[in-house]
Order: structure tokens, then sequence, then C-alpha cells
């Protein structure tokens, strides 16, 4: 085998694509579709509390196209990270709406289910042999804190997939992965380098990202060869080049030369990036390089407690020029009330958009007088009610308080919906983010082998 | 000396952004689209872990990584995250909006 071809419809299952570009690239005979449908980067809830990133029906408007081509074609379908965090229940999630896509259709296959949600025993079993190394959280890792979250999950490497794929599956739907081995998989099961072969992974697995001028919804092709590998957009329109697919490599990684990973880490020192023809870039020089004891990094999170928030809006140029003071009293006017912020049973904060809301603490241009204000009051308590009603206080306190020079008596606050007060739900914090060792590297991640339909 | 000024590395650099890391850290990446213009500014030993550490008002071993990147043309920046991804006192989940500073970053250049 001279070569794979991978073809990845979006950089996020649920966005959608461009069907047109899709279309486009199944003419270069892909020999699989990979699909990466989660991540952390959106923030802790997702994990904590499981909800979904999309609507679900938006996961089964991607997953239906992408699974009728690769059923037509016969090529493997590889999808990871199902759906947004990658826990059982959004696993069943996923496979739930795989059935239905293939009963509607007509299809019939193999499916594998990989699990990569991990049980708390299993976990405190491994703690107990010698502690994990922390990627951030601060202190050591505690059977507490294992109890305390509510989803902890591992970032399979390619093994899993590739046990899958040698199992005869035709479709993989794999819990928590790292985004590049979904697309690395199959090249490293024949044979070509791991380096490269997850080098292009990772520029798969936002597909357009990697594309000029970018875009997550556009489909994007990868061919890896003996020594390099070549990526170009599905879309005739775009382009990859030199900049694009190398400024991709260094997207979202601390790090531009060491890429850790589940069992190694991928050296992109030597990595040369050569523009081929007006509208592809040829890849090579990265190198995988193996621990010599296989990690998995291990992410959890739990539920802290329940969010409400009021949006508003402040014109008074004479109430913004004091703000900070007035916020201030209203804190205090909320502590009469409900007792001490922060001392554990709620938490107030206000964004004050136009000044500081974006960047905070971390923001130079302190003394920026703005002309409007939005001004989001957010609040965080152990109940739903409790953070509503600490929100809807402040709420009415700012919108009613007295300041020095005030000119208006009718009210502070412009609030642009009714109701006032949204009731968000559970809030979650990162808890785990660890590097575990394994004995093998499917220790942790049982995969089940389904018959779909009449096979 | 004749024909040196001090350029501002928004009219240099092509791409100027930052995104997270993962859940607890923030990344920034300077990128050039020539090669020269890269050369210069890397050679220029502007861009150091300290000069994060003043535009961001952080401590200097909160800046993890600082270091230019020959293969993409590029500076890659990584700095710990003020507050873990949605954690309370979160404001940018995806980090994508803490890049400004860099623009203000200047480079001794000889026309």
């Amino acid at each position: 085998m001279d070569e794979i071809v991978g073809l990845a419809p979006s950089g996020s299952l649920g966005s959608g694509y461009n069907v047109e570009s899709f279309n486009r690239a199944l003419d270069a005979n892909p020999d699989f579709i990979g699909q990466d449908a989660g991540s952390t980067d959106m923030g802790p809830t997702h994990l904590g509390d499981g909800v979904l990133f999309f609507p679900e029906s938006s996961y089964r408007h991607d997953l239906s196209l992408m699974l009728n081509a690769a059923r037509e074609r016969e090529i493997p379908l590889l999808v990871g990270s199902c759906i947004t965090a990658g826990t059982r229940g959004q696993l069943g999630q996923a496979v739930a709406m795989v059935k239905d896509l293939a009963r509607e259709a007509g299809h019939s296959f193999k499916m594998a289910v990989i699990d990569a949600e991990l049980d708390k025993d299993y976990l405190k079993k491994r703690l107990a042999d010698g502690a994990f190394q922390s990627l951030g959280p601060e202190g050591e890792l505690t059977p507490a804190d294992i109890d305390r979250s509510s989803h902890i999950v591992a970032q399979m490497g390619v093994e899993p997939f590739i046990r899958a794929l040698e199992a005869g599956a035709d479709v993989i739907i794999a819990g928590r992965a790292c985004d590049d081995v979904i697309f690395a998989a199959l090249p490293v099961m024949k044979g070509f380098d791991k380096g490269l072969s997850l080098h292009m992974g990772k520029i798969l697995e936002c597909a357009g990202l990697s594309a000029s001028p970018i875009d997550l919804q556009e489909p994007l092709i990868g061919r890896i060869r003996n020594d390099h590998f070549v990526v170009e957009p599905g879309n005739a329109d775009l382009r990859c080049t030199t900049l694009s697919v190398a400024s991709h490599s260094l997207y979202e990684r601390t790090d531009p030369c060491i890429q850790p990973g589940p069992g190694g880490v991928n050296d992109l020192s030597e990595t040369v990036f050569e523009q081929l023809d007006e509208r592809s870039v040829k890849v090579s020089g990265s190198r995988f390089i193996s621990d010599s004891v296989y990690k998995v990094k291990l992410e959890g999170a739990e539920v802290i407690g329940y969010r409400s928030i009021v949006m508003s809006g402040i014109r008074d140029a004479i109430m913004i020029s004091q703000i900070d003071d007035i916020l201030e009293e209203a804190r205090e006017r909320v502590r009469l009330r409900f007792g001490a912020v922060d001392d554990g049973e709620y938490h107030l904060d206000f964004h004050i958009y136009g000044k500081n809301a974006v960047m905070r603490m971390l923001e130079p241009e302190t003394d920026h007088v703005p002309l409007e204000i939005g001004l989001l009051i957010n609040v965080v308590a152990k109940t739903q009610d409790l953070a509503n009603a600490v929100a809807m206080h402040a709420r009415g306190t700012l919108g009613h308080t007295s300041y020095p020079g005030i000119i208006t008596t009718a009210g502070n606050l412009a609030f642009p919906f009714s109701p006032f007060n949204v009731p968000v739900g559970p809030a979650c914090r990162f808890s785990l983010y660890h590097l575990m060792p394994l004995d093998e590297p499917c220790e942790c991640f049982p995969m089940e082998m389904i018959t779909v339909g009449g096979a | 000396m004749v024909g040196t000024r001090l350029a501002k590395i928004i009219e240099l650099a092509k791409v100027i952004r930052s995104k997270n890391a993962g859940p607890f850290e923030i990344t920034f990446d300077i990128m050039f689209a020539d090669a020269g213009i890269y050369d210069k500014v890397k050679n220029s030993g502007v861009i150091t872990s300290k000069l994060i550490a003043r535009l961001y008002n952080i401590s200097h071993n909160e800046v993890l990584v600082c270091r230019p990147y020959d293969p993409a043309q590029a500076f890659k920046i990584t700095i710990r995250r003020p507050t873990a991804s949605g954690d309370l006192m979160e404001s940018d989940v995806y980090g994508c909006q803490q890049h400004m500073p860099l623009t203000t970053i200047e480079v001794p250049w000889e026309e």
C-alpha cells in the first residue's frame, strides 16, 4: 500500500459541513472517514453535567451524511470523543443515533463501541499504585477528588481503534479519544510512520481550520505516504498553504516542538512544510518518541453548584463613571441579605462588558471610560433557587440604587428581554487533569462489537 | 543610527492569536508570512518570557513557554490560565480574546 487517504468532514461533529465539498472530497477515494466529536475546549459542564454541546438534531444531521457515504463506499467510519466530553452516557446517545440512522437508511454493518469513562474503584486502585502527575490542578490528587467528580474519562490512543479495525469494525463509535488518533489509527495499523500519522491527524481533526481562508465547516483530505503526508481542502476554492498548515500545527498546543499524547510525544522540531501545488501542502520530518511507560490523560469534572444570570445594559454616564463603587455597594447589600459572599453558599460575580469583562486581571488598560456597559450578573450557588434569589436581589439593588449626582430616579438597568433572570443549571469545574500510567494501551477502554441491521 | 526605528509587531506579523491549550493554559501564536521579517524579529531578542510577564502583569514563572519555532516562522508563548476553564471568575472559555497586549510589542527595525 503506497498511501492511505483520510477524509475529515468537519472540525467538530454537529457544527455542519459543506456537503458539496464533502462530495467532491469523496472523489479522492478515501480509505476512511474520521470525525472528531468532542473536546474539553467548551468548558467543564459537558463533562461534569453530561450535557451535549449541540442539540441532538445537529449530530444526527452530520452523522447521517458521513455514515451513508462510508457505507456506500464500504470504508471505515471512525468517530472519536462521542459526544462532546466522551462520557459513557454521551457514548450511549451516539450509539442510539447511529442505530436509528442505520435503520432509516437500511444499512447493516459491524459497529465497535469503545468506552472511555473510568470507574471510580478502578481509578482509586490505580491511584494507590502511585500518584498521578498533574497537568493543571494544584495539589496532590486524592480519592476524595475522584469521589467528588461526576464523570472521569481517559483520552485513548490509536490502539483501541486499531483493535476495533482488526476485529472487522465498519463503524467505530468511541468515547473520549485524543483528537489526532482518530485519523492516525488506520495508517499506523497499516505500518505508516506514527509521527507523520499523528501529525496528519492533528491537521485533519479540525478539518478546514487548516485551510485558507479558515473554515471549520470545510472538509479536509489527507494522504499519508512513506515519508510524508499531503493535505488539501475538499473545496476547490480553498487552499492549504504552508502558513495555514504550520499555523494549525501550533494550534491549541502548549509547545510547538514537543506535543505529548497517549504513549509518547510527537516531536515537530525537524518538521518541514512545503507548498506542493497551489492548494496542497506536503509535510515531513515529524517523529514520534515512545514513552517508557504508556500514560493516558485523565479528564474529570465536578458539579460545584447552580448558575443563574441576569444580563443588562447601562448608558448613564454618571453611573458609568462610578461603576466600581456602585457594584461594591451592591455586593454589600447582597451580603446583608444572604451572608458573606464566597462563604461556600454562593458566589456573586459582575462581568462589566465595555470595561474589563473579557480580560479581567490580564487587562492592561484600566482607565478606559466606556459609552455603554453590558453588565452580566453571574451567580453560582448551592441550589438553583438560591442562585436565582441572589441574582435577582443584586439586580433589584442595582436597578434602583442611588449614587452621587444621580439624575434618573426611574431605574438604572436596561434589560434586553423578559424574564430578566435566566436559571442556567449546573455549574461545573475541572477536577482532574492528570496523567495515569497503564499496563497496556487498551487497559481502560473496553470494546463491544455490535451487529447493526440485518447483516 | 540612520534608518532605525521601532516597528510595531502588528505591522510585521500576519497572525497574532490566543487560544486555550487544555483547561489550564492559554497559548499565543505570533506568525509571520515573510521569512526575512521573522528572522529579524527573532534575532532582535525582544520577545522574551520577561516581556510577556510584564505585558500581562503576571509572574515570570507563569510564562510556561516562550520560544521561536522556525518551521512555522512563528513565536509560541504559553501562560498558565488565571482561572481554570469554566471555573468561577472565568471570562473567556476559549481564551481566544487575550491577545491584544501582544500587539503593543515594538521591535527595533533597520530599514
